[in-house]
């Protein structure tokens, strides 16, 4: 067993549009790199068993929970965080309608919520109300800001 | 969902929070810190024979086993201290802290480690012990019992008489955050980075445990991931046992819960076994009502949750009794979870008046009107204010309640069967002594400093809103400093009680200010209100105006007090208040049950409330939404699912254990009734972070009834008790 948890691996990722090599531990979830590694906390840890959708990124578009990807895994892939949402200090319109809905209390939940709202839209799947809460039922959001979400999704697809 | 109503000032972190930039207290991370794991018992009740670390050890990169054996002794104490003696009392309890430069090696060399146990008897489930019930010393903030005329016998000679028992399970909190800490040991100083509802307690509690003076150990915590009760006592003994290591080993220790952990570690919300008497006229009149609930704790410790207040205080009722019983189970020990005891006991008071009003052919509220308290009859005060009538009214009318027909299973859409149900609600309106300083600098900008924490409830929005607002300058001008013990103390965040705490504090401490900003205007010969008199001053936008001459509080403080000002202020409650001081409201559920699956979906919840000032009302509606959400989890989800064989909690996952997630969601309305409130010495504030979760599961069951003619009375309603 020492020897899986020591046994490294080389491999490229592309972050947010910058490119990274790094040598990981085979063990190492995508979700680890990025917080320990690359000190990207936006990208957050709830449970680390793929249930509560907290650590939600895209890899090469799709969305996906990091802390379910081994990083060794995602060799060449363009993964897109939560940290580069916001353009040149610019919010995204999604972020500025989380802000205006009120879409969060914690906050804990919000950067999964927002990857996984970006994805959903960009997958042209965010049609209705229903619709969205359906596709988004896996970013689990324990102080309850769910209405608020969806309005806040819902904007963003209308402008 | 209606469109965003109003001009309220947005959450006042929100921007950090949606780009990813708010650093939590478990992204702290500092040179040198050793990651620690825990390694946990299989067993609900053991003794330790011995504990193998030689394979840990081993392992490269792993720097230290404590265990009984070898871990700095901590004082006797209140709470369950570990690793300090080799007994197990509940499976998950941690019987050795592992600690390894890298969070993969700490985790490997936890499961390395051999440990050998006697498993001793245990009893696993509150049903096996009921005989040995007992009474805590208390029920929350309450006495055990309580006892007013002569309930047994008004309860032989009522007309209409019910006798019902309702179950409630274990929850656990699960803020999407796990607990964590960071505790930096620099030899001589402790630094604790953990999310924290109450930084000044853990800190009182961290200098006992170690042996230290207050002043060397500081507690930090900016922002919470959600807390629900979990990151207060509960989380006290692992983050006291992380803190230790860290002195034992003289290096920065973090440490942060898995996901099952968050299972047992850090709290839970006890299952109830509530026995609901009442008595009534036949026009309704309560004569009698008696609750009995009996509940888990652990085998260590003692906690009750409040679950007869409302029966108590909340009915005009002449003869009451209450009792809350205990029965030691090998489990995790329980604790305040989101609405504590006014849940699960508005769950069976609120289902068992729905049972009444139909047994009397009457409608519910009409039901509750008649039995509307005038004063508080537990303890004999007048209320401060009760809005429960209004309450009633406007809900019902927003729910469009007249068109209800009172015969269960008569309305329906498609194959769907539709209920509708009501509830009432009430939280009591407590508040703590709290500190606070408004500070201004020469540029104008203002800054909050409070020892309070924000658990995502807004408290600093408000606390700069209520800042802006005293001293008469932009909301966006002003900063806010909280969660860190080097502040003027401020409240723990828990029972709804903070916001109250804080108000009357931060408002004082503002008007301070602006009176020493206005005396030095008037004073100085170089500011244009020189000579004016300080009553004529006014102050809005950051500037000060008497009639037609103005001067800025920028200018000013460049002029007079360059370094800046600040004023300090503390508040706290009267020692033996003349009021009753609760919030109270109404809620209205539409469920939609499908017949053939037995699935309940709420479709519409309507919420009606009556709770003081409000100050900011958007926020103030994603607190009631996210308490009704909770109700909705309790009625038809929640559930801490132990095995009485093992002695294990077998859905300790966010998989297995249901919340409420997106698809779930009702249509939600939301009414804020505004009172004003003289007499709360809170400025006007009644805490509403528990409010929307009291009473929702009632309502929902009672419309579950009102859809089929079932009567559920065992959380949560499943398929299986529809079919
Ligand atoms: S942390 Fe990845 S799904 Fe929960
Ligand atoms: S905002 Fe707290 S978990 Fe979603």
């Amino acid at each position: 067993m020492a020897d899986l948890f020591q046994h490294q691996l080389d491999v490229t990722l592309e972050i947010n549009g910058t490119r990274h090599r790094l040598s990981v531990p085979a063990s190492a979830t995508l979700l680890d790199v990025l917080r320990e590694r690359l000190q990207l906390y936006g990208t957050k840890k709830g449970c680390d068993l793929g249930a509560c959708g907290a650590c939600t990124v895209l890899i090469d578009g799709r969305r996906a929970n990091a802390c379910l990807m081994l990083a060794a895994m995602q060799d060449g892939r363009r993964i897109a965080t939560i940290e580069g949402v916001a353009q040149d200090g610019a919010l995204h319109p999604l972020q500025q309608a989380f802000i205006e809905h009120d879409a969060l209390q914690c906050g804990y939940c919000t950067p999964g919520q927002i990857m996984s709202a970006l994805g959903l839209i960009a997958e042209g799947r965010a049609g209705s109300d229903a619709d969205i809460a359906e596709q988004m039922s896996g970013n689990l959001c324990r102080c309850g800001a769910y209405p608020n979400i969806v309005a806040a999704v819902a904007e963003a697809v209308r402008s | 969902m209606t469109m965003v109503e109003d001009r309220s000032p947005r959450r006042y972190e929100a921007a950090l929070k949606v780009t990813g930039a708010a650093r939590y207290e478990g992204e702290i991370r500092t040179a040198g810190m050793l990651h620690a794991a825990l390694v946990t018992a299989p067993l609900p009740s053991a003794r330790v024979l011995g504990i193998d670390t030689a394979q840990a050890r081993a392992l490269a990169g792993c720097v230290d086993v404590l265990t009984h054996e070898n871990a700095l002794r901590i004082p006797p104490a209140a709470f369950l201290t570990l690793c300090q003696e080799p007994v197990v009392h509940f499976a998950g309890q941690p019987v050795a802290l592992v600690l390894a430069e890298t969070l993969e090696t700490a985790r490997a060399a936890a499961a390395s480690v051999e440990v050998r146990y006697a498993p001793t008897p245990a009893i696993t489930a509150l049903e096996q012990a009921r005989a040995t019930a007992f009474a805590p010393r208390t029920a929350g903030l309450t006495a055990t019992d309580s006892r007013r005329g002569e309930p047994e016998a008004a309860l032989a000679a009522a007309a209409v008489s019910l006798d019902r028992r309702y179950t409630t399970p274990t929850h656990n909190h699960l803020a999407i955050e796990p607990q964590v800490v960071l505790a930096d040991w620099d030899g001589s100083e402790l630094t604790v980075h953990t999310p924290s509802q109450a930084v000044f307690a853990h800190r009182t509690g961290l200098a006992k445990c170690l042996g230290l003076d207050v002043a060397r150990v500081r507690v930090i915590s900016s922002y919470l991931g959600g807390g629900f009760g979990s990151k207060g006592g509960a989380w006290f003994p692992c983050l006291a046992l992380a803190c230790l290591a860290a002195k034992q080993l003289g290096q920065p220790v973090r440490l942060e819960l898995t996901r099952a952990q968050m299972f047992t570690l850090v709290g839970r919300r006890q299952e109830t076994v509530q026995r609901l008497q009442i008595g009534a006229a036949r026009d309704g009149r309560l004569a009698a009502l008696v609750h009995d609930t009996v509940a888990q704790t652990s085998t260590y410790g003692e906690y009750a949750d409040p679950v007869a207040t409302p029966t108590r205080m909340m009915y005009a009722c002449p003869n009451v009794a209450t009792t809350h019983r205990l029965v030691r189970v090998a489990a995790p020990q329980p604790n305040p979870v989101r609405a504590p005891g006014e849940g699960p006991g508005s769950f069976a008071l609120e289902s068992a008046l729905d049972e009444l009003a139909y047994e009397l052919d009457l409608d519910p509220i009409e039901l509750r009107r008649r039995n509307f308290a005038d004063r508080d009859q537990h303890a004999g005060l007048p209320w401060s204010s009760n809005g429960l009538l209004e309450c009633y009214r406007v809900g019902a009318e927003a729910f469009g309640w007249a068109r209800r027909p009172r015969t269960p299973g008569t309305l329906s859409d498609g194959r769907h069967r539709l209920g509708w149900g009501m509830a009432a609600a009430c939280y009591p309106a407590y508040r703590i002594a709290s500190q606070a300083a408004v500070g201004i600098s020469k540029d104008g900008r203002v800054k909050v400093r409070c020892g309070t924490q924000d658990m995502g409830s807004g408290t600093y929005t408000v606390l700069a809103q209520l800042a802006a607002e005293a001293l008469g300058v932009p909301y966006a001008s002003v900063d806010v400093a909280l969660g860190d013990t080097l502040l003027p103390e401020g409240p723990y965040s828990g029972g709804s009680m903070a916001t109250a705490s804080f108000t009357p504090a931060v408002e004082e401490a503002a008007r301070r200010l602006r009176s020493d900003l206005i005396a030095r205007a008037v004073a100085d010969p170089r500011s244009p209100l020189h000579g004016q008199q300080p009553d004529q001053v006014s102050v809005a936008d950051g500037v000060m105006r008497a009639g037609n001459r103005s001067e800025s509080l920028a200018d000013l403080l460049a002029r007079v007090a360059p370094q800046g000002l600040e004023a300090t202020a503390a508040a706290a409650p009267e020692a033996k208040p003349a009021k009753s001081f609760f919030g109270f409201g109404a809620v209205f559920a539409e469920v939609r049950v499908d017949p053939e699956l037995g699935e309940v979906r709420v479709a519409r919840l309507t919420g009606a409330y009556a709770t003081g000032r409000i100050l900011n009302p958007l926020l103030a509606r994603s607190q009631f939404v996210g308490g009704l959400i909770w109700g909705i989890g309790m009625a038809l989800h929640e559930k801490t699912v132990m095995d009485a064989n093992l002695g294990r909690i077998v859905n300790d996952n966010l998989a297995d254990y249901l919340i409420p997630v997106h698809a779930d969601m009702p249509r939600f309305d939301i009414h804020m009734l505004t009172e004003d409130e003289p007499h709360l010495g809170s400025g006007g504030v009644k805490g509403i972070g528990m409010l929307g979760t009291c009473g929702t599961a009632a309502a929902i069951a009672n419309a579950v009834f009102h859809a089929t003619g079932r009567r559920i009375r065992d959380l949560p309603i499943r398929l299986e008790q529809l079919l």
